[in-house]
């Protein structure tokens, strides 16, 4: 395996019902380190649960994925210790309603860093100057606009230290007007290198931050390659007709 | 008028003052209030326990079949356990079950008062797990993911962030269960454990005037639940502040 590797996945499977329902038909992937891939595909294609497989949220049928050359899906491996180096951004931000902007961003890194109160706060309130918030930082997120909740859950992943960020549709949820904050910390992100893996429906942004754009359909990887060469020159069918409908 | 009220005060006398009667009412009162705090909160503890381990039993079934061995054996068996005592409990009235636990499974002891502080903990637990439970599964599926992405372990997520979101959600009808139970504790008298209803009662039987005893008795448990529902709904208030 290349060290510069971060990810693999070998012939990951994941059905219901038995055979009956193929979410995920074989699909093996590589993601390196400092790529922004970009998942697209129709509604129902297995994306999301794709995305939702590489840290082990949706429990594959089978298959392997490596996280830093270990296999996670191995039983004897404690996937704790692996998912806090996966930071995840949901569709509906999943925010702690019961704790300030400040208490969800340091939860994690006090309990399972075991970084102090006061260093905790510090690196928090570094994120959340960086995306603008450092004023909510004690407002409870039941007091936050949707785009900036969805920052919060960004920087809240972040406070981990993540190798590498997962987003499961991070806009899909959002009012129009707050889409373009969100994307705008997301590009920054890519920007300095982070490793991330986008499931989206922002063509836009797939075609300006992604290194690479994955287009899945029926559970499994049609085509992949550069922005240009997915959107400009598609090879098969099946994106040719998904594009034609969303852009 | 004048008659009644002399009249009224004559049953008063009569009833609390003369051979100081009033000071069965306070030691029934103490007692009510013994059994039913001792109650709840052993109902809370054997509460908090089994909705743990029903729905961690619930939530990870797929898990522990996977990875198989001695951790899906101790859970069936603590879910099994689990489900016999809610079924029994919540399947027999607590009458009996105060009957059968003095004079069978305590059959040696005279602690009348512990046993009722053990029999109605032990039945108020089923109902409290069952409340628990559903707090537990009302909570958005997003939450336990979120928690589970940042690398907390399903217990630690149960801790942090389930739980804290789970009692709120729960308080009204922990709130209303913990009045039942006030009032359930009135049948403590079976077992000769002098409760606020059993002192009204004593009176009763010694004066044979049975109106004024009982209806004080009354209303002594409606203003005891006026004052938990006020405290209960301040606390509630308190608690939702988050959510405003």
């Amino acid at each position: 395996m290349n060290a510069d590797t971060l990810l693999k996945v070998e012939n990951l499977k994941k059905y219901y019902g038995g055979e009956t329902v193929k979410a995920l038909d074989d699909v093996s992937a590589e993601i390196k380190r400092g790529e922004a891939v970009v998942v697209i595909g129709p509604s129902g294609s297995g994306k999301s649960t794709f995305l939702r497989c590489l840290n082990l949220l949706e429990m594959p049928t089978d298959g392997h994925i490596y996280f830093n050359g270990v296999d996670i899906m191995d039983k004897n491996v404690n996937i704790n210790i692996h998912r806090q180096k996966m930071g995840m951004v949901f569709q509906h931000f999943n925010l702690f309603p019961h704790m300030t902007v400040m208490g969800n961003m340091t939860l994690g890194p006090i309990k399972l860093l075991k970084m102090s109160k006061a260093e905790a706060e510090a690196s928090a309130m570094k994120l959340l100057e960086r995306v603008g918030l450092a004023d909510r930082a004690n407002e409870y997120p039941s007091k936050l606009s949707g785009g900036q909740k969805q920052r919060v859950a960004i920087v809240r992943a972040l406070c981990m230290n993540p190798e590498v960020m997962l987003f499961d549709e991070p806009t899909s949820a959002l009012d129009p007007e707050m889409v373009g904050e969100v994307l705008d910390v997301m590009k920054e992100l890519a920007n300095e290198g982070m490793t991330m893996v986008v499931v989206t429906h922002e063509m836009g942004f797939a075609r300006e931050v992604a290194s690479r754009v994955v287009f899945m359909d029926r559970g499994k990887i049609m085509e992949q390659g550069t922005p240009a060469e997915i959107f400009e020159n598609p090879q098969s069918e099946r994106l040719k007709t998904f594009l034609a409908k969303v852009l | 008028m004048q008659e009644w009220i002399n009249e009224f005060v004559d049953t008063f006398k009569l009833n609390f003052i003369e051979k100081e009667r009033w000071k069965l009412i306070v030691e029934g009162f103490g007692n009510t209030l013994k059994i039913t705090f001792f109650a709840v909160l052993i109902g809370i503890a054997i509460g908090v326990v089994i909705a743990l381990i029903r729905s961690t039993y619930d939530n990870n079934k797929e898990d522990y079949k996977r990875k198989g061995g001695i951790g899906y054996v101790v859970m069936s068996i603590l879910n099994g356990i689990c489900n016999i005592y809610l079924t029994v409990i919540r399947g027999t009235p607590v009458t009996v079950q105060l009957l059968i636990m003095y004079f069978v499974i305590c059959a040696s002891s005279r602690d009348g008062l512990m046993i009722a502080i053990m029999c109605f903990g032990i039945n108020s637990g089923a109902y409290v797990a069952e409340i628990f439970r559903g707090g537990i599964m009302s909570i958005d599926k997003g939450q336990f993911e979120a928690g589970r992405s940042l690398g907390f372990n399903y217990i630690q997520t149960m801790v942090y962030i389930i739980i804290p979101q789970m009692f709120k959600v729960v308080l009204p009808t922990l709130c209303n269960e913990f009045i039942v139970l006030l009032k359930e504790t009135s049948i403590a008298g079976y077992v000769g454990i002098r409760d606020l209803t059993k002192a009204g009662d004593l009176i009763r039987g010694q004066t044979f005037s049975a109106y004024m005893p009982l209806i004080a008795v009354a209303l002594i448990y409606l203003i005891l639940v006026m004052i938990l529902t006020w405290l209960l709904g301040k606390l509630e208030r308190r608690l939702r502040k988050s959510e405003r």
